[in-house]
């Protein structure tokens, strides 16, 4: 099964401080492939992959404390299921399965080893 | 430079770059506070047919410290929107902008304004216009008057400007970076062996000529502090979000995922001077309480030890007491924590133990008069400037040359003697080396400098 970190796009009143979240992106390194889904560009295998539930629902409780966090007043996702814009997707590591996916003014990480591999693939 | 192009990734990436933070207490509007942020460095006025702009894709924002955490307890957030109202002509604008709804003004920005307060958003205002940029006398005919018209009451005693100004920091941009050489004294300077200067120089100000974006809030103190603590530690970051594709079908960038910081800027010269070549990227994107890795660039600075051996013989002092190794704890002091009673007769800007790079400022030091304001601030003698917050006109140059050269050491060490020419340090200019008069309200920089007449 697909493993799900706690999105580190959560506001301060989502309980991941600003400073965290700072802190995070200043020791995140950029590695592996990295594919992007602007309006439908990913192939449908894969952009149905990424809108799995239990993907989703992690960026919904990202979206949940946009209000408080830097950038709040840009449109955010609609909601589990619904992006509002483009997905961007982001295979840091295939054959571990690290996978960042990002929409809006959130982001999520997944560990899934099957959706890295057929990303990789329709890529390749 | 305070900070313009300071570090390798943000110089490539104008738009996001901090170059100045100022905040002061108002002289014109006491029992207020100015916080100023600039950003865009090194603009040539004559920039058609695109001229400049803030980036609709960059959270800007004003941090403010109360509390002595190092951590953001006010957060002024600010996003802009520009409009292009015909996309048919090329030009900026069809005829003279006469007022800020001029039709003949093709694109437009807007900016909205916010303030993060105890994990909330509170929105300030929206649709609030910045001036165009100035072009000439016949684009901007009176551009004063545009530019006071983007002046907007926020409510709550907060007034707001984001547009162009004149660049009010002044350096020697090309001399101190051609091997620390200050033309004053370039002829006490080592020289390498080249033997290039022979007598002093007068100072050549790079910035003059030059504009600014600028962010400026006129806040009320009250608003900024908490009871029983009247000193603020003030910065400014920009974030971008995570992602940016070129989406080559649109021509135009796409961005997505959360906001992360590009740069920061607290006290001016930090990242620039204080900061290795190495982690200045990474400063840029840190929080101000995670500044204690840094401390030893500050307690050992490294230009403290290239002076006496880039003017050899003119520092014995200051190259005795980088032999002791002896922390420079007055650094420190000025720097990163603030200033504690006790060293200087009736001030302190001390904001706690928390070492972080911020500008710090004791609001309850009323402004100084203008006619007794002393381009080098606390060393002067006037706790109405820098450090002790930092104003337009401060010399910051100087002040930070002349400390790091070892005037302030005595703060702390009563036995240290300032090398005399520590206290003469200089790049050669003042205020006056702007030629864009400074106001004397908000938002204090001067009127930009025309396209039309500059270059001349």
């Amino acid at each position: 099964m697909p493993r799900h970190d706690t999105p580190s796009s959560a506001s301060p009143a989502g309980g991941v401080s600003r400073r965290s979240v700072i802190r995070g992106a200043a020791t995140a390194g950029a590695a592996g492939l990295a594919v992007t889904a602007l309006g439908g560009a990913l192939s449908p295998a894969a952009a149905a992959a990424a809108n799995r539930p239990a993907s989703t629902g992690a960026s919904a409780s990202a979206g949940a404390g946009a209000a408080a966090r830097p950038g709040a007043g840009a449109a955010a996702p609609a909601g589990p299921g619904a992006p509002t814009g483009p997905i961007v997707v982001h295979v840091r590591n295939a054959a571990s399965g690290d996978i960042e996916m990002f929409s809006g003014i959130s982001q999520t990480r997944i560990h899934d080893t099957d959706l890295a591999a057929r990303i990789a693939r329709a890529i390749g | 430079m305070s900070s313009h192009r300071e570090a390798p990734e943000i110089s490539k990436d104008p738009v996001a770059d901090s170059t100045d933070v100022y905040a002061f207490v108002s002289p014109d509007k006491p029992g207020t506070v100015t916080l100023i942020a600039n950003y865009i460095p090194l603009q040539g006025p004559a920039s058609g047919p695109n001229f400049y702009e803030f980036g609709d894709d960059v959270l800007y924002e004003i941090h403010v410290d109360n509390n002595g955490d190092g951590q953001a307890d006010l957060s002024y957030q600010f996003r802009f929107t520009t409009t292009v109202r015909d996309p048919d002509t090329f030009l900026y604008n069809t005829g003279p902008i006469e007022s800020l709804s001029s039709a003949n003004w093709n694109r437009v920005q807007t900016y909205s304004v916010g303030v993060v307060k105890g994990g909330s958003f509170i929105g300030l205002g929206r649709g609030l216009a910045c001036p165009p940029c100035n072009i000439g006398p016949l684009s901007t005919p009176d551009y004063p008057s545009l530019a006071a018209a983007a002046v907007h009451s926020l409510g709550g005693g907060i007034s707001v400007f984001a547009g162009q100004r004149a660049e009010g920091f002044y350096v020697d941009l090309g001399a101190i970076f051609d091997l620390g050489n200050l033309r004053p004294f370039e002829n006490l300077h080592a020289q390498f062996g080249l033997n290039v200067f022979s007598g002093p120089a007068a100072g050549v100000n790079a910035t003059n000529h030059l504009n600014v974006h600028s962010i400026a809030l006129q806040v009320p103190a009250s608003a900024l502090t908490v009871s029983g603590h009247p000193t603020i530690g003030v910065w400014t970051t920009a974030s971008r979000q995570r992602v940016t594709l070129w989406d080559a079908d649109q021509g135009q960038n796409v961005s997505s995922g959360p906001f992360r910081q590009v740069s920061r800027l607290g006290n001016p010269l930090f990242n620039e001077v204080i900061v290795p070549l190495g982690k200045k990227d990474l400063w840029n994107s840190l929080p101000p309480d995670d500044d204690k890795q840094f401390a030893g660039y500050v307690t050992a600075p490294g230009l403290a030890s290239l002076l006496p051996g880039l003017y050899p013989g003119v520092f014995p002092n200051l190259a005795a007491l980088v032999s002791s190794g002896k922390p420079r704890a007055d650094l420190e002091a000025i720097l990163l924590t603030g200033i504690p009673s006790g060293l200087i007769p009736g001030f302190t800007n001390l904001t706690g133990t928390v070492l972080a790079d911020m500008l710090r400022l004791n609001t309850s030091i009323p402004a100084t008069p203008a006619a007794k304001q002393n381009i080098y601030g606390l060393l002067g003698g006037d706790p109405g400037g820098f450090p002790n917050g930092r104003r337009v006109t401060d010399d910051v140059v100087a002040i930070e040359l002349r400390a790091i050269a070892g005037v302030t050491y005595p703060l702390v060490d009563k036995s240290f003697t300032p090398d005399a020419a520590a206290g003469k340090l200089t790049d050669g200019l003042t205020p006056a080396s702007v030629s864009a008069p400074y106001l004397g309200s908000f938002p204090y920089l001067g009127v930009p400098y025309s396209g039309f007449d500059n270059p001349s």
